[in-house]
Protein backbone atom coordinates (compact mmCIF):
# COMPACT_ATOMS: atom_id res chain seq x y z
CA UNK A 1 0.00 0.00 0.00
CA UNK A 2 2.64 2.48 1.09
CA UNK A 3 4.88 1.99 -1.93
CA UNK A 4 2.03 2.98 -4.23
CA UNK A 5 1.25 6.04 -2.11
CA UNK A 6 4.94 7.02 -2.11
CA UNK A 7 5.09 6.64 -5.90
CA UNK A 8 2.01 8.85 -6.31
CA UNK A 9 3.45 11.45 -3.91
CA UNK A 10 6.73 11.50 -5.80
CA UNK A 11 4.95 12.03 -9.13
CA UNK A 12 2.85 14.80 -7.60
CA UNK A 13 5.93 16.55 -6.21
CA UNK A 14 7.75 16.36 -9.56
CA UNK A 15 4.70 17.80 -11.38
CA UNK A 16 4.28 20.54 -8.77
CA UNK A 17 7.94 21.52 -9.03
CA UNK A 18 7.85 21.62 -12.84
CA UNK A 19 4.87 23.96 -12.60
CA UNK A 20 6.58 26.01 -9.87
CA UNK A 21 9.70 26.53 -11.99
CA UNK A 22 7.60 27.61 -14.97
CA UNK A 23 5.81 30.17 -12.80
CA UNK A 24 8.95 31.34 -11.00
CA UNK A 25 7.70 30.05 -7.64
CA UNK A 26 9.74 28.22 -4.99
CA UNK A 27 9.95 24.44 -5.38
CA UNK A 28 8.94 21.89 -2.77
CA UNK A 29 12.00 20.33 -1.14
CA UNK A 30 12.77 16.61 -1.45
CA UNK A 31 11.64 14.70 1.62
CA UNK A 32 12.32 11.58 3.65
CA UNK A 33 9.44 9.82 5.38
CA UNK A 34 10.25 7.50 8.28
CA UNK A 35 7.41 5.02 8.79
CA UNK A 36 6.86 3.96 12.39
CA UNK A 37 4.37 1.95 14.40
CA UNK A 38 2.02 -0.75 13.19
CA UNK A 39 2.25 0.44 9.57
CA UNK A 40 5.96 -0.37 9.55
CA UNK A 41 5.14 -3.90 10.75
CA UNK A 42 2.52 -4.32 8.01
CA UNK A 43 4.90 -3.16 5.31
CA UNK A 44 7.67 -5.44 6.60
CA UNK A 45 5.36 -8.41 5.81
CA UNK A 46 6.15 -10.27 9.01
CA UNK A 47 4.67 -13.74 9.61
CA UNK A 48 2.44 -12.31 12.34
CA UNK A 49 -1.34 -11.82 12.42
CA UNK A 50 -1.59 -8.05 12.52
CA UNK A 51 -4.49 -5.75 13.17
CA UNK A 52 -4.17 -1.99 13.22
CA UNK A 53 -6.27 1.09 13.48
CA UNK A 54 -6.27 3.07 10.25
CA UNK A 55 -3.81 5.73 11.38
CA UNK A 56 -0.35 5.90 9.87
CA UNK A 57 2.52 7.11 12.05
CA UNK A 58 5.44 8.80 10.36
CA UNK A 59 8.26 11.20 11.08
CA UNK A 60 9.01 13.29 8.01
CA UNK A 61 10.76 16.45 6.89
CA UNK A 62 8.28 17.44 4.16
CA UNK A 63 6.70 20.87 3.79
CA UNK A 64 3.07 21.42 4.68
CA UNK A 65 1.72 21.13 1.12
CA UNK A 66 3.48 17.78 0.70
CA UNK A 67 2.12 16.60 4.06
CA UNK A 68 -1.41 17.48 2.97
CA UNK A 69 -1.00 15.62 -0.33
CA UNK A 70 0.43 12.61 1.52
CA UNK A 71 -2.56 12.66 3.88
CA UNK A 72 -4.93 12.87 0.91
CA UNK A 73 -3.29 9.93 -0.84
CA UNK A 74 -3.43 7.85 2.36
CA UNK A 75 -7.11 8.74 2.83
CA UNK A 76 -7.83 7.34 -0.65
CA UNK A 77 -6.52 4.03 0.69
CA UNK A 78 -8.77 4.27 3.75
CA UNK A 79 -5.85 5.29 5.97
CA UNK A 80 -5.30 8.40 8.06
CA UNK A 81 -2.08 10.29 8.67
CA UNK A 82 -1.75 10.58 12.45
CA UNK A 83 -1.05 14.23 13.32
CA UNK A 84 0.84 13.07 16.43
CA UNK A 85 2.73 10.26 14.68
CA UNK A 86 6.05 12.03 15.05
CA UNK A 87 5.70 11.90 18.84
CA UNK A 88 6.13 8.11 18.91
CA UNK A 89 9.08 7.04 20.99
CA UNK A 90 11.57 4.85 19.14
CA UNK A 91 14.68 3.28 20.67
CA UNK A 92 17.87 5.23 20.06
CA UNK A 93 19.82 3.67 17.21
CA UNK A 94 16.72 2.34 15.43
CA UNK A 95 17.66 1.15 11.96
CA UNK A 96 15.59 1.98 8.90
CA UNK A 97 15.22 0.02 5.67
CA UNK A 98 14.45 1.70 2.38
CA UNK A 99 10.97 0.94 1.05
CA UNK A 100 10.88 3.46 -1.77
CA UNK A 101 13.29 5.83 -3.47
CA UNK A 102 11.85 8.23 -6.00
CA UNK A 103 13.11 11.48 -7.50
CA UNK A 104 12.01 13.58 -4.54
CA UNK A 105 10.52 11.14 -2.03
CA UNK A 106 12.32 8.57 0.05
CA UNK A 107 10.39 6.24 2.38
CA UNK A 108 12.14 4.33 5.14
CA UNK A 109 10.64 1.63 7.37
CA UNK A 110 11.62 1.34 11.02
CA UNK A 111 13.06 -2.11 11.72
CA UNK A 112 10.39 -4.43 13.17
CA UNK A 113 12.41 -5.23 16.29
CA UNK A 114 12.62 -1.57 17.28
CA UNK A 115 8.89 -1.08 16.59
CA UNK A 116 8.05 -4.08 18.77
CA UNK A 117 10.25 -2.88 21.62
CA UNK A 118 8.67 0.57 21.39
CA UNK A 119 5.19 -0.97 21.55
CA UNK A 120 6.11 -3.31 24.38
CA UNK A 121 7.51 -0.48 26.48
CA UNK A 122 4.96 2.23 25.77
CA UNK A 123 1.68 0.30 25.41
CA UNK A 124 2.15 -3.24 26.77
CA UNK A 125 -1.54 -4.05 27.30
CA UNK A 126 -2.58 -2.99 23.84
CA UNK A 127 0.22 -4.96 22.26
CA UNK A 128 0.25 -8.03 24.49
CA UNK A 129 -1.15 -10.51 21.91
CA UNK A 130 1.25 -9.20 19.26
CA UNK A 131 4.28 -9.57 21.55
CA UNK A 132 3.14 -13.03 22.68
CA UNK A 133 2.91 -14.18 19.07
CA UNK A 134 6.29 -12.67 18.23
CA UNK A 135 7.97 -14.35 21.20
CA UNK A 136 6.31 -17.68 20.33
CA UNK A 137 7.84 -17.54 16.85
CA UNK A 138 11.27 -16.96 18.35
CA UNK A 139 12.60 -13.45 18.95
CA UNK A 140 15.64 -12.29 16.97
CA UNK A 141 18.99 -11.47 18.58
CA UNK A 142 18.43 -7.85 17.61
CA UNK A 143 15.11 -7.77 19.46
CA UNK A 144 16.62 -9.37 22.55
CA UNK A 145 19.51 -6.89 22.52
CA UNK A 146 17.12 -3.94 22.32
CA UNK A 147 14.92 -5.47 25.03
CA UNK A 148 17.92 -5.87 27.35
CA UNK A 149 19.16 -2.36 26.61
CA UNK A 150 15.78 -0.86 27.55
CA UNK A 151 15.10 -3.19 30.50
CA UNK A 152 11.97 -4.59 28.86
CA UNK A 153 10.25 -7.21 31.00
CA UNK A 154 9.30 -9.99 28.58
CA UNK A 155 7.61 -12.04 31.30
CA UNK A 156 4.48 -9.90 30.98
CA UNK A 157 3.85 -11.29 27.50
CA UNK A 158 4.06 -15.03 28.25
CA UNK B 1 16.23 -25.89 28.43
CA UNK B 2 17.73 -22.41 28.51
CA UNK B 3 15.92 -19.26 29.58
CA UNK B 4 15.05 -18.19 26.04
CA UNK B 5 13.62 -21.60 25.09
CA UNK B 6 11.52 -21.56 28.25
CA UNK B 7 10.20 -18.09 27.41
CA UNK B 8 9.36 -19.22 23.88
CA UNK B 9 7.55 -22.33 25.10
CA UNK B 10 5.44 -20.32 27.50
CA UNK B 11 4.67 -17.79 24.74
CA UNK B 12 3.62 -20.68 22.50
CA UNK B 13 1.23 -21.99 25.13
CA UNK B 14 -0.30 -18.56 25.58
CA UNK B 15 -0.53 -18.10 21.82
CA UNK B 16 -2.50 -21.35 21.52
CA UNK B 17 -5.10 -19.89 23.86
CA UNK B 18 -5.22 -16.65 21.84
CA UNK B 19 -5.60 -18.57 18.57
CA UNK B 20 -8.42 -20.66 20.03
CA UNK B 21 -10.26 -17.51 21.12
CA UNK B 22 -9.62 -15.88 17.73
CA UNK B 23 -11.66 -18.70 16.12
CA UNK B 24 -14.64 -18.03 18.38
CA UNK B 25 -17.65 -16.73 16.38
CA UNK B 26 -17.94 -13.75 18.72
CA UNK B 27 -14.42 -12.61 17.86
CA UNK B 28 -14.92 -13.27 14.15
CA UNK B 29 -18.13 -11.21 14.09
CA UNK B 30 -16.63 -8.27 15.99
CA UNK B 31 -13.50 -8.22 13.82
CA UNK B 32 -15.69 -8.65 10.73
CA UNK B 33 -17.71 -5.56 11.64
CA UNK B 34 -14.70 -3.42 12.60
CA UNK B 35 -12.91 -4.33 9.38
CA UNK B 36 -16.06 -3.73 7.31
CA UNK B 37 -16.36 -0.24 8.80
CA UNK B 38 -12.71 0.53 8.00
CA UNK B 39 -11.93 0.89 11.71
CA UNK B 40 -9.30 -1.84 11.69
CA UNK B 41 -7.04 -3.09 8.94
CA UNK B 42 -5.64 -6.63 9.03
CA UNK B 43 -3.10 -8.69 7.12
CA UNK B 44 -5.18 -11.87 7.17
CA UNK B 45 -8.59 -12.99 5.94
CA UNK B 46 -11.57 -11.72 7.90
CA UNK B 47 -15.17 -12.44 6.95
CA UNK B 48 -17.04 -9.14 7.00
CA UNK B 49 -20.04 -8.84 9.29
CA UNK B 50 -22.82 -6.26 8.94
CA UNK B 51 -25.08 -6.84 11.96
CA UNK B 52 -25.05 -4.80 15.19
CA UNK B 53 -22.74 -6.20 17.85
CA UNK B 54 -23.51 -7.11 21.45
CA UNK B 55 -21.45 -5.00 23.84
CA UNK B 56 -20.50 -8.10 25.85
CA UNK B 57 -19.15 -9.74 22.71
CA UNK B 58 -17.13 -6.64 21.82
CA UNK B 59 -15.63 -6.47 25.31
CA UNK B 60 -14.77 -10.16 25.12
CA UNK B 61 -13.22 -9.77 21.65
CA UNK B 62 -11.15 -6.93 23.07
CA UNK B 63 -9.33 -9.42 25.28
CA UNK B 64 -8.01 -11.02 22.07
CA UNK B 65 -7.40 -7.80 20.10
CA UNK B 66 -7.11 -4.85 22.53
CA UNK B 67 -7.38 -2.26 19.73
CA UNK B 68 -11.10 -3.06 19.76
CA UNK B 69 -11.24 -1.71 23.33
CA UNK B 70 -9.37 1.43 22.28
CA UNK B 71 -12.09 2.24 19.72
CA UNK B 72 -15.18 1.03 21.59
CA UNK B 73 -16.01 4.03 23.86
CA UNK B 74 -15.75 6.54 21.00
CA UNK B 75 -17.87 4.30 18.78
CA UNK B 76 -20.60 4.08 21.42
CA UNK B 77 -20.69 7.90 21.47
CA UNK B 78 -20.43 8.49 17.72
CA UNK B 79 -21.78 5.28 16.14
CA UNK B 80 -24.20 3.76 18.68
CA UNK B 81 -26.16 1.97 15.94
CA UNK B 82 -23.21 -0.40 15.54
CA UNK B 83 -24.16 -2.00 18.86
CA UNK B 84 -27.03 -3.48 20.81
CA UNK B 85 -27.17 -3.07 24.59
CA UNK B 86 -25.68 0.42 24.84
CA UNK B 87 -28.38 1.39 27.37
CA UNK B 88 -26.80 -0.73 30.11
CA UNK B 89 -23.03 -0.67 29.97
CA UNK B 90 -20.57 -2.14 32.49
CA UNK B 91 -19.49 0.53 34.98
CA UNK B 92 -15.96 1.06 33.64
CA UNK B 93 -17.17 1.34 30.04
CA UNK B 94 -19.98 3.66 31.09
CA UNK B 95 -17.45 5.91 32.85
CA UNK B 96 -15.25 6.03 29.76
CA UNK B 97 -18.24 6.83 27.53
CA UNK B 98 -19.51 9.55 29.88
CA UNK B 99 -16.06 11.16 29.94
CA UNK B 100 -16.01 11.21 26.13
CA UNK B 101 -19.51 12.69 26.01
CA UNK B 102 -18.02 15.61 27.99
CA UNK B 103 -15.03 15.63 25.63
CA UNK B 104 -12.76 14.63 28.53
CA UNK B 105 -9.95 12.11 28.66
CA UNK B 106 -11.23 9.03 30.53
CA UNK B 107 -9.30 7.00 33.07
CA UNK B 108 -7.33 4.04 31.74
CA UNK B 109 -9.93 1.68 30.27
CA UNK B 110 -9.11 -2.02 30.64
CA UNK B 111 -5.41 -1.31 30.22
CA UNK B 112 -5.79 1.21 27.39
CA UNK B 113 -4.52 4.71 28.22
CA UNK B 114 -7.24 7.37 28.44
CA UNK B 115 -5.52 9.56 25.84
CA UNK B 116 -5.58 6.67 23.36
CA UNK B 117 -9.32 6.21 23.97
CA UNK B 118 -10.03 9.95 23.72
CA UNK B 119 -8.18 10.51 20.45
CA UNK B 120 -10.80 8.50 18.52
CA UNK B 121 -13.65 10.78 19.53
CA UNK B 122 -13.03 13.14 16.60
CA UNK B 123 -11.85 10.43 14.23
CA UNK B 124 -14.78 8.02 14.10
CA UNK B 125 -18.29 8.79 12.85
CA UNK B 126 -18.57 12.42 11.74
CA UNK B 127 -14.97 13.61 11.60
CA UNK B 128 -13.74 16.50 13.76
CA UNK B 129 -17.06 16.58 15.61
CA UNK B 130 -17.14 16.28 19.37
CA UNK B 131 -20.43 15.56 21.15
CA UNK B 132 -22.53 18.56 22.16
CA UNK B 133 -24.69 18.86 25.28
CA UNK B 134 -28.09 20.44 25.78
CA UNK B 135 -28.07 23.63 27.87
CA UNK B 136 -31.05 25.84 28.77
CA UNK B 137 -30.86 29.60 29.29
CA UNK B 138 -33.33 32.30 30.30
CA UNK B 139 -33.12 35.32 27.98
CA UNK B 140 -34.86 38.66 28.43
CA UNK B 141 -36.81 40.00 25.45
CA UNK B 142 -33.90 42.37 24.75
CA UNK B 143 -31.50 39.42 24.72
CA UNK B 144 -33.81 37.58 22.33
CA UNK B 145 -34.12 40.57 20.01
CA UNK B 146 -30.33 40.92 19.96
CA UNK B 147 -29.92 37.20 19.31
CA UNK B 148 -32.42 37.29 16.42
CA UNK B 149 -30.71 40.36 14.98
CA UNK B 150 -27.34 38.58 15.03
CA UNK B 151 -28.86 35.42 13.53
CA UNK B 152 -30.12 37.45 10.55
CA UNK B 153 -27.09 39.70 10.22
CA UNK B 154 -24.52 36.88 10.40
CA UNK B 155 -26.57 34.11 8.76
CA UNK B 156 -25.87 31.77 11.68
CA UNK B 157 -27.98 29.58 13.94
CA UNK B 158 -28.73 30.81 17.46
CA UNK B 159 -26.30 28.23 18.86
CA UNK B 160 -23.52 29.42 16.56
CA UNK B 161 -24.10 33.05 17.56
CA UNK B 162 -23.70 32.05 21.24
CA UNK B 163 -20.61 29.99 20.38
CA UNK B 164 -19.02 32.94 18.58
CA UNK B 165 -19.87 35.23 21.47
CA UNK B 166 -18.19 32.84 23.91
CA UNK B 167 -15.05 32.73 21.83
CA UNK B 168 -14.99 36.52 21.48
CA UNK B 169 -15.01 36.81 25.27
CA UNK B 170 -12.16 34.32 25.88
Amino acid sequence: MLKGVAQALDSWLVDENVAAVAEGLPRHPACTIHVLGQTALFEAELPLRLAATRDVDVRADYDDATRREFARLLARQGRELDPLGDEIWMPRGTRYAELFLGKLVRVLLAEPEAVLVSKALKAPTKNQPLLTEYLAHGPSERFLALARKHALDLEQFV
Amino acid sequence: MNELDDLRQRAKRRLLGLERRAKDPRFEQVMGRFVREGLLVVNHDVREHAEPLRIDDVLWAGTVEPRILELLPALIVKRPSMFVGVASLPADLDEAVEALRRDREPETFRGIAGKDVHRWLRRVGRKDKAPSRLKSFRFTSDDQRLLQHLVKALGLSETDVVRRGLRALT
